[in-house]
């Protein structure tokens, strides 16, 4: 059974890249380009992690954790974080909203996968 | 750039650079007008922030170093610690063109001129002044895979334990759960780096059901890992838990005070959590016997010492140990073999694999050459010779064979899919993923067999309702398997659907002209039909129980990689399309003809038969058709298709060659038998059309052309269409 | 009634993770607090995590506590594949449970 992971992410290359990678796991990916976009896919649909980066416009990655933890479908759905290691506010901030891991960017593709096997096996 | 990346997205990634930094622009040339407007400082900071983050994906570091005291300065805008002067935003102007520069450089594939890099330098040196402590690089990149340190052995033998595996020891914290971690991940992703020898699963701080919060999480482990990381990579596997886990790594061999150590500090009982160590494998009963009597000496306790209890009870015999043991040494020898890998370019491999064919070429020179003379002493070496090219060949085509197992996984999506969208529930099983074929095979077998998979639950698998009516599992089953079986690997795609009715599939056929009224076709036969290209237009299937869209389109891509395909079924039970295909197109089963001087080869898998021309068929008369046993074949004299001049011989022979639904045949002079040879592409040296689809070098140093038999089929039945009408009114 | 066996059969559906198991936890408690013998049939379940499996070694426990009976079936692959994994197939599988032993022996051969 596959394990569905929702991406957020606005630049768009990271997001091929990363869902052609994480396809390649085994992954099935959902993609979303910003926080508000993210929120519209959680729509009941069985997601097994969620990888979002921070600074997005619309809606940054914090307050879309936030409001994600509120659903009850996806109040315990580990939450991946990218983020850039100047951000220590954000990550007390993201903390708090439930965030729990940390990647800090620039990453390397692998770098990311090792992050998401711990998470959840593909 | 990063192995991992396609070309392509570096496109992507330099559209969206000079996207971001024309937005960077924009707003650089607001703040000027507007310095404190938090939302213009913030555009800046994600242009910055967002070109750092992929190139750092793309490995591109000159950037990302670049960016990042940029984006660094930004930050500190951002939180109002340096405020935007003149100077600071005709810095960051130049900052932005000097971007714009390092993406042309991305764009072109070039590395940046020392005029760019030291541009470079001066304006990091510049942006420096903005920040208060010098930036650190170091910490960003601890997460890198490390240097592979062998645990020191302590050398003083009786201090240590024995084990040569890690002992990893953990307690989550009661939040795990609700952090959205399992502690089962964990120990999946630790077989990916390692083996778990052995792992206990500690539940004894769950507390009595009515106390316990389903949602708290009360467990542990203690494992055994054999791995050649380091305790960094091992340690970081557990980032994501480590603030409200206690985690003990323990290194191979160990000494026996730290193990000590570990049992007082865990929570629970010493003679319990010796036991699972033991049970672990982590310590022997003999180690463990010393640390508990240690244990009770120190605790100044003359209640009787643990470690005779534990011996006394025998909760622990040596066989026992002696048998994991031998299992773990096993396992330990299995993971080393797989560690043994390295990622070649599949180009390479075709470069070698030409290598490897011109070698033969020279090879069967020199062997000329060698008989030629009469040199016996040569003709020995370069029998030799040619034996070890062969296997060097061999071995060369090996080395481009991949396990099936990543294309078939790739169904479990698609059957996931299309149960949803057809409402049906289907498993998906597979068998002999490990079953290796060539990489050219297995990139070009994905479309087919999607086709199929997706016939066999549209069609095959019938609806919830049905299947309960026929007394079946409420749930299909489809199956992929993939075997080796004489030189040739077989796909099968099968199902527990409702089969194929063979009535319907006659009457079709009939209808359609694809066989004529009154023959008694075998079962096969009838279900073979399916793949004729008559047989899939679209009405042809809603009113069929089985399948049928398309499947003449799957025969021609089997065929297409020298394949063959058929089907099995038995009404009300499922149908089997099992396809058949060459392990490499790089090597070919060849049968040999000879027409003149000239040696031609074509695939052997499509020859049906060979028959001498006067006694078995009669020629029609046109020239155009032979009689073979009341069917009438389109023919063609190899001799007049290649304008070969030279006399001709008494005894013709006709080679009966099926392509997919065509029959022909082909007349040659003689038949010299069947060879496997590798094809060389025909490049160049021949114009298409001609039939060719290749070259092959003999024994004899001779060049014999390969047949591109559906190329001539084609050029015969353009001659002369449709062939089956004569017979079937 | 009190001399007769009361037995019940409980069928995990779906999910046996951190988002049922407060629910299902209340589901098996109660099945043992009303039955002598309790069925957990597994057979269904399609995803299970660590909250999941804790909660099956609680009913286990549980039911030792209560001095009652609990079988657990047909387990799913899913199911099979993580009580692999963490060793426990020994605790679930003791004497109390040779009758689950059984039915999965006569299923596999």
């Amino acid at each position: 059974m596959a394990k569905t992971i929702l991406f957020v992410e606005d630049s768009a290359s990271v997001r091929q890249v990363m869902k052609t990678a994480l396809t390649r796991e085994g992954y099935d990916v959902i993609l979303a380009v910003d926080g508000r976009d993210a929120l519209t896919k959680l729509d009941g649909t069985k997601i097994h992690l969620i990888i979002s980066d921070v600074n997005m416009p619309n809606m940054d990655g914090i307050t879309f954790v936030k409001e994600a933890k509120k659903l009850p479908t996806y109040k315990f759905t580990p939450i991946i974080m990218l983020t850039t290691e100047t951000q220590a506010s954000k990550m007390a901030e993201g903390k708090a909203a439930g965030v729990k891991a940390w990647i800090v960017k620039p990453f390397q593709p692998a770098q990311l996968m090792a992050a998401v096997a711990q998470l959840v096996m593909a | 750039m990063s192995p991992d990346i396609p070309e392509e997205y570096l496109q992507t990634f330099v559209i969206e650079c000079r996207e971001l930094l024309e937005q960077m622009e924009d707003a650089l040339l607001i703040i000027e007008r507007d310095p404190e407007n938090p939302e213009i400082i913030n555009a800046i900071f994600r242009a910055a922030h967002t070109i750092k983050g992929t190139a750092g994906l793309f490995g591109i570091d000159y950037m990302v170093e670049f960016t990042h005291v940029a984006e660094s300065v930004l930050d500190r805008v951002r939180s109002r610690e340096v405020m935007i002067s003149s100077a600071l935003s005709a810095l960051f102007i130049e900052v932005h063109d000097h971007l714009g520069t390092l993406v042309n450089h991305v764009d072109e594939g070039t590395l940046p001129t020392e005029e760019v890099d030291a541009r470079s330098k001066r304006l990091i040196a510049q942006l420096k002044q903005y920040l208060d402590a010098p930036v650190t690089h170091e910490a960003e990149h601890s997460s890198d895979m490390p240097i592979v340190v062998k645990p020191k052995m302590n050398l003083v033998q009786g201090d240590v334990v024995k084990t040569d595996y890690w002992h990893i020891s953990l307690r989550f914290g009661l939040e795990v759960f609700r952090n959205g971690m399992d502690p089962f991940s964990f120990v999946r992703y630790l077989s990916s780096i390692g083996q778990v020898v052995q792992l206990v699963t500690i539940i004894d701080a769950i507390p009595p059901a009515d106390e316990m919060d389903p949602e708290s999480c009360y467990l542990g482990f203690e494992i055994s890992f054999d791995t050649d990381a380091d305790k960094l990579t091992i340690e970081n596997i557990f980032n994501f838990v480590r603030d409200d886990c206690s985690i003990y790594i323990l290194a191979p061999h160990s000494k026996v005070s730290e193990y000590e150590r570990l049992i007082q500090e865990l929570p629970e009982q010493e003679m319990r959590l010796g036991e699972i160590l033991v049970k672990c494998g982590s310590l022997t009963p003999t180690e463990l016997e010393r640390i508990l009597r240690l244990q009770a000496e120190q605790d100044d306790d003359s209640s009787q010492p643990i470690g005779e209890v534990l011996l006394e009870q025998q909760m622990v015999s040596p066989p026992v140990i002696e048998a994991a043991l031998e299992k773990q040494k096993h396992v330990k020898e299995t993971k080393k073999a797989e560690a043994n890998l390295i990622r070649v370019d599949a180009d390479k491999l075709d470069e070698l694999i030409n290598l490897v064919g011109e070698l033969i070429i020279a090879g069967a020179g020199i062997n000329l050459l060698a008989k030629r003379e009469k040199l016996a002493s040569l003709l020995q070496s370069t029998a030799t010779l040619s034996r070890l090219v062969e296997e060097v060949r061999d071995s060369a085509l090996a080395l481009r064979m991949v396990q099936i197992g990543g294309t078939f996984n790739r169904f479990q999506r698609v059957v996931r899919d299309v149960s949803k969208e057809l409402g049906k529930d289907v498993d998906l099983v597979i068998s002999g993923a490990e079953t290796e074929l060539d990489k050219t095979v297995v990139e070009k077998i994905g479309d087919p067999l999607t086709h199929l998979v997706r016939n066999s639950m549209d069609h095959g698998i019938e609806s919830a309702e049905l299947r309960i009516a026929r007394g079946k599992p409420v749930k299909g089953t489809l199956q992929l398997s993939a075997y080796h079986d004489a030189g040739n690997i077989v796909i099968e795609v099968s199902d527990d659907g409702g089969g194929l009715n063979k009535e319907k599939i006659l009457n079709k056929a009939i209808e359609r002209g694809l066989i004529a009224e009154g023959t008694n076709p075998t079962d096969k036969e009838i279900y073979n039909l399916i793949f004729e290209a008559g047989f899939s237009t679209a009405d042809a299937v809603s009113n069929l129980s089985g399948r049928g869209v398309g499947m003449d389109v799957v025969r021609r891509n089997i065929q297409a990689l020298r394949g063959t395909v058929d089907l099995d079924s038995v009404e009300g039970e499922g149908s089997t399309v099992r396809i058949r295909l060459p392990l490499t197109l790089a090597i070919i089963d060849g049968f040999m003809v000879g027409v003149g001087n000239a040696t031609y080869v074509m695939p052997l898998d499509i020859v049906v038969e060979c028959i001498e021309l006067k006694a078995w068929a009669s020629d029609e008369g046109d020239g155009q058709y032979i009689n073979l046993r009341g069917e009438v074949l389109p023919y063609r004299r190899l001799r007049d298709h290649f304008g070969i001049k030279s006399e001709t011989v008494q005894r013709e022979n006709v080679v009966v060659v099926r392509y997919g639904e065509h029959k022909a045949g082909l007349v040659v002079d003689k038949l010299m038998g069947e060879f496997q040879t590798v094809i060389k592409s025909p490049g160049k040296l021949f114009e298409s059309g001609k039939g060719i689809g290749g070259f092959t070098i003999l024994g004899s140093g001779e060049v014999a052309l390969i047949l591109d038999i559906p190329g001539l089929m084609g050029l015969v039945e353009h001659e002369k269409i449709d062939v089956r009408k004569p017979v079937s009114t | 009634m009190a001399n007769k066996t009361q037995r019940a059969c409980i069928a995990v559906k779906g999910e046996l993770t951190i988002y049922t198991v407060t629910e299902l936890k209340d589901k098996f408690l109660g099945g043992l607090l009303m039955n002598d013998e309790l069925e957990l049939d597994l057979s269904e379940v399609s995803e299970i995590d660590g909250a999941g499996l804790q909660l099956l070694v609680m009913a286990k426990q549980g039911a030792m506590a209560l001095e009652k009976t609990l079988f657990m079936i047909s387990h799913s692959p899913v199911v099979a594949e993580l009580i692999d994994l963490s060793g426990l197939s020994g605790f679930f599988g003791d004497p109390l449970l040779m009758a689950h032993q059984s039915k999965l022996e006569g299923e596999s051969s």
